[in-house]
């Protein structure tokens, strides 16, 4: 039995959730990347872009409580921005012949590059989300909706800066399994420390009953800003690793498809809680993984094409049926040994 | 002046089928507070239903080579029965979540129903060709000709509403069904059976996608899984800028949709009109900061959005 | 017995908002609920119509359990509510409004003489006839709910708060039609209101309910002098720790 009496305990158990998902996706990378399978690597590392956006999409949604279709739109802008940045030295200007001189000529690490992709992203968070966080509700949902579409359509259109309906080659493919780990356990981090700070907790009151944090003084405007804008910078983060992964970018895969994936993982796992997040990602990218191997056919046997897609659409129809909490049930990882039920009520209450 | 009028009738057609998609998403969103984005994948169903289920690049017309009249009432039954189905098998068990959760929902749907139709029919776009009498043109004065659907569009529309207004007005389950609309609860309360009540919004919106399916096809001559999105979306917009739950709204804001993008593509310079959709959209945003609820005020979308 | 709610309990997600609460009303009776707000007297009246399902105990009606059943079926039953604010539909007119009653009878021919009953009790409906409900004054509102329900025919019908926004003399004659309608038709009624003077003066039988649970019920003949109602109503003599684990 275990005392939890050291600070450093108490540490380790405040920060559990946080712990044992960080181990638990150290150990997949570990595996992945001892046995050498390319094909499997390159699965894992777009989980691990994916938990990239979803737990950005848990800072907001989670906490806030409002759906939003819209953040894609941000991995957009994240994933361009990087691109101008670091995408193919000698064709860039074939390909954005409309970028300012400076970005035609220089490139950038992909690192600061990422990270600027980020800053665009949350910029566009937060001009945008000055109009959009005032509404509440189903006009919310459907104002990031919007808002995502506006995104869509202008980078669509705007193929001086984005190659239009046409791809963008060349992007240094630099999104490693341990690139990506490192920005997943990042962002895990932001999303975990966000939620417990003040910040968090006082738009979890808002989202709980709006009345009443309110009427205690939170100012439910200015905390679901922060939050839109703190996970539109992870979301832009991701887009610019999604690119370095793919090594190659168009505007057609951050529409409706990414966007209803994204937030179905999300919501398979339970929409409030970050360890939802990640058992969404895992369970779902694995799924997907399984039933694409088995469309191309292993051996005689063979499933018809787009059987995962199908798969997945009745899969989320049925968790909204039957557990809209989701696998986890909205709860966190709890600290697994028996030494103090106060800490993990605590944590449950928190989630 | 010729340029003027044939704009008009386009703009006007435009206009109407936006207003008959955008009257099928309010009709569910009035009763179950649903934004149903399966709606265009309905559309997409009773195209598909004209040709024999085969992923062949070649379509072979069933349906589509019936009798006209035989033809329309296929397709129509065939996306009713679907719009019941997914009543009764999906949005029945979660019409007590939230409206943004049911969103999901009916996205889950479409992008099932999307893929279950690329599992059957293929990727590759079918041509399927029905009523091709109305494809020509036809001359109503000196140098104005327009094609003939632009008209049977505007027509069937006309019709369609006028029936649907009768219909709500005249019989005892369309004034039911305005009363559960505007106060779900209370018509229960009083009896009005809320399960038939939500069946019968899919049946009329089930209806409206079917004959805009046929519409569409027509026009376009075109059969791809994905035909239903893109003119969702523009349905979608037209019921939140006529305002969620109300099928005035809906109507008048799938003609300000349909006139608005047909203007803005007449007058717009070439370099901005390619950003149309964008400011479309934009349009949209601006109009839920300013008014949520939507253009037309109805006191049922003011307590519900 | 007409209607018999036997200790239900009655959750809003976890939380309890009603506690064994029993409320019995008899053929032909005037019954009254009253309470502060918050007792729980909406509560009470929403589950007899099937929108609130009890976590626990029974609803009978005439011998029939009717907890679980949905809020049409309740009203097929014979039991009609006229909810808290009214809810007139605003845009239906008001014989629109009126005919939604109907909704649950084939009688036709008693439909029609119905109808004209309650035009006849409530002549300012007749003149309003084809006017949006909405466009109608608070009291003639209440006039249309209470005719509405008339029309489906009940065998009792519950009311929350008919005074609720209505200038006194317009609750005078809403009560007068009330009482007459018990006397003409041998209406029960079930009525919950916050104040008991209203109470004392109308019914036969009286409930108090406070912090979602039962305090007092009697005879309103037995409660004239208003001390034991009053004592029920603001709690005074209750301990405190009870309190606590209702309001949590």
């Amino acid at each position: 039995m275990i005392e939890a009496n050291t600070p450093l305990l108490r540490l380790v158990r405040t920060f559990w959730p946080l712990i044992i998902l960080s181990l638990a996706l150290l150990i997949i990378v570990a595996i992945v990347d001892f046995t050498g399978d390319i094909i499997l690597a390159q699965t894992l590392v777009e989980g691990l872009v994916r938990i990239v956006i979803v737990a950005a999409l848990y800072i907001f949604i989670g906490n806030s409580g409002i759906i939003s279709f819209g953040h894609i739109g941000f991995m957009m802008i994240g994933a361009y921005a990087t691109a101008w940045q670091t995408c193919c030295p000698y064709t860039r200007e074939m390909f954005m012949p409309g970028l300012p001189v400076y970005l035609l000529n220089n490139t950038h690490h992909f690192i600061p590059a990422i990270l600027l992709g980020g800053l665009l992203a949350a910029v566009a968070a937060l001009i945008t989300g000055l109009a959009i966080m005032r509404l509440s509700g189903i006009a919310a949902s459907i104002g990031t909706f919007a808002l995502m579409m506006v995104f869509y359509s202008v980078y669509l259109r705007w193929s001086t800066w984005t190659s239009g309906a046409s791809s963008v080659v060349g992007l240094p493919t630099t999104t490693t399994p341990w690139v990506g780990y490192v920005y997943a356990v990042i962002t895990l981090a932001a999303a975990f420390l966000y939620s417990r700070s003040k910040w968090g907790l006082a738009l979890r009151a808002s989202r709980d009953d709006e009345v009443a944090a309110r009427a205690s003084g939170v100012n439910v405007f200015r905390q679901r800003l922060l939050a839109f804008v703190v996970s539109a910078f992870f979301c832009g983060m991701a887009g610019g690793l999604f690119g370095h992964f793919l090594g190659m970018l168009t505007v057609d895969s951050f529409h409706l498809s990414m966007t209803f994936i994204t937030l179905s993982m999300l919501v398979l796992g339970g929409m409030q809680s970050l360890s939802g997040a990640v058992v969404g990602v895992v369970v779902l990218s694995f799924v997907i993984d399984v039933l694409r191997r088995l469309e191309t056919g292993v051996g005689n046997f063979s499933i018809p094409t787009s059987s995962a897609e199908v798969f997945v659409g009745i899969t989320i129809i049925l968790i909204l049926i039957f557990r809209p909490s989701g696998i986890t049930g909205n709860a966190e990882i709890y600290w697994p040994f028996k030494a103090d039920v106060s800490a993990s009520a605590a944590m449950k209450r928190q989630s | 002046m010729d340029y003027i009028i044939q704009t008009v009738i386009s703009a006007l057609s435009f206009g109407s089928f936006y207003a008959l998609g955008a009257l099928g998403i309010g009709l569910l969103f009035s009763v179950l507070r649903l934004i149903n984005f399966a709606h265009g994948d309905f559309i997409t169903i009773g195209g598909f239903a004209l040709i024999v289920p085969s992923s062949a690049v070649v379509a072979t017309v069933l349906i589509g080579g019936f009798h006209p009249v035989l033809l329309v009432i296929c397709v129509v039954a065939i996306v009713i029965i679907v719009a019941l189905l997914s009543y009764f098998l999906v949005f029945q068990h979660v019409q007590n979540s939230s409206p943004a959760t049911m969103m999901i929902v009916s996205f889950a749907l479409g992008y099932t129903l999307q893929n279950i139709i690329l599992m059957i029919y293929g990727g590759r776009p079918k041509a399927v060709n029905i009523f091709p009498e109305l494809t020509g043109q036809v001359q109503i004065s000196d140098g104005v000709s327009v094609q003939i659907l632009q008209l049977v569009i505007i027509a069937v529309t006309w019709i369609l509403l006028i029936a649907l207004v009768l219909f709500l007005r005249r019989t005892k389950v369309g004034v039911q069904m305005r009363a559960a609309a505007e106060d779900f609860r209370m018509a229960r309360m009083l009896g009005v059976n809320g399960k038939s009540v939500i069946a019968l919004a899919f049946i009329l919106s089930g209806l409206l996608a079917g004959i805009m399916a046929l519409l569409f096809v027509t026009q376009t001559g075109v059969l791809t899984f994905r035909m239903g999105t893109p003119i969702m979306l523009f349905f979608f917009i037209a019921t939140v800028i006529g305002g969620m739950g109300s099928l005035v709204g809906a109507v008048v804001g799938g003609y300000a949709v349909g006139i608005v993008s047909v203007v803005l593509a007449a007058v717009l310079p070439g370099d901005i009109r390619i950003f149309r959709d964008a400011l479309v959209f934009l349009i949209v945003i601006i109009i839920l900061l300013g008014r949520p609820q939507g253009l037309v005020l109805t006191k049922s979308a003011k307590d519900r959005v | 017995m007409l209607l018999s709610v036997d200790n239900i309990t009655v959750h809003y997600s976890r939380l309890p908002a009603l506690r064994e609460v029993s409320v019995f009303v008899d053929e032909g009776e005037i019954v009254c609920i009253v309470g502060p707000n918050g007792a729980g007297k909406s509560t009470t009246l929403l589950s007899i119509s099937g929108v609130l399902n009890p976590t626990s105990g029974d609803i009978t009606f005439d011998g029939k359990r009717i907890n679980g059943m949905s809020p049409e079926a309740v009203a097929r039953a014979g039991i009609s509510q006229v909810p808290e604010g009214r809810h007139v539909f605003t845009t239906l007119n008001v014989e629109e409004n009126l005919r939604i009653g109907t909704s649950i009878r084939q009688d036709r021919s008693d439909i029609e003489k119905d109808f004209k009953k309650v035009l006849e009790i409530f002549p300012v409906l007749a003149e309003r006839r084809k006017q949006a409900a909405g466009k109608l004054s608070g009291g003639e509102q209440q006039m249309l709910v209470i005719g509405r329900a008339l029309l489906t025919s009940p065998r009792i019908m519950t009311i929350d708060e008919p005074s609720l926004g209505l200038a006194p003399n317009l609750v005078d004659r809403v009560y007068e039609t009330l009482l007459e309608l018990r006397k003409d038709r041998g209406l029960t009624l079930l009525i919950v209101e916050q104040s008991s003077e209203r109470a004392l003066k109308s019914a036969d039988r009286l409930y108090v309910l406070r912090s979602g649970q039962m305090q007092l019920e009697g005879n309103v003949a037995d409660l004239q002098d208003g001390e034991k109602v009053r004592q029920a109503y603001f709690g005074f003599e209750e301990s405190t720790t009870d309190d606590d684990e209702v309001a949590f």
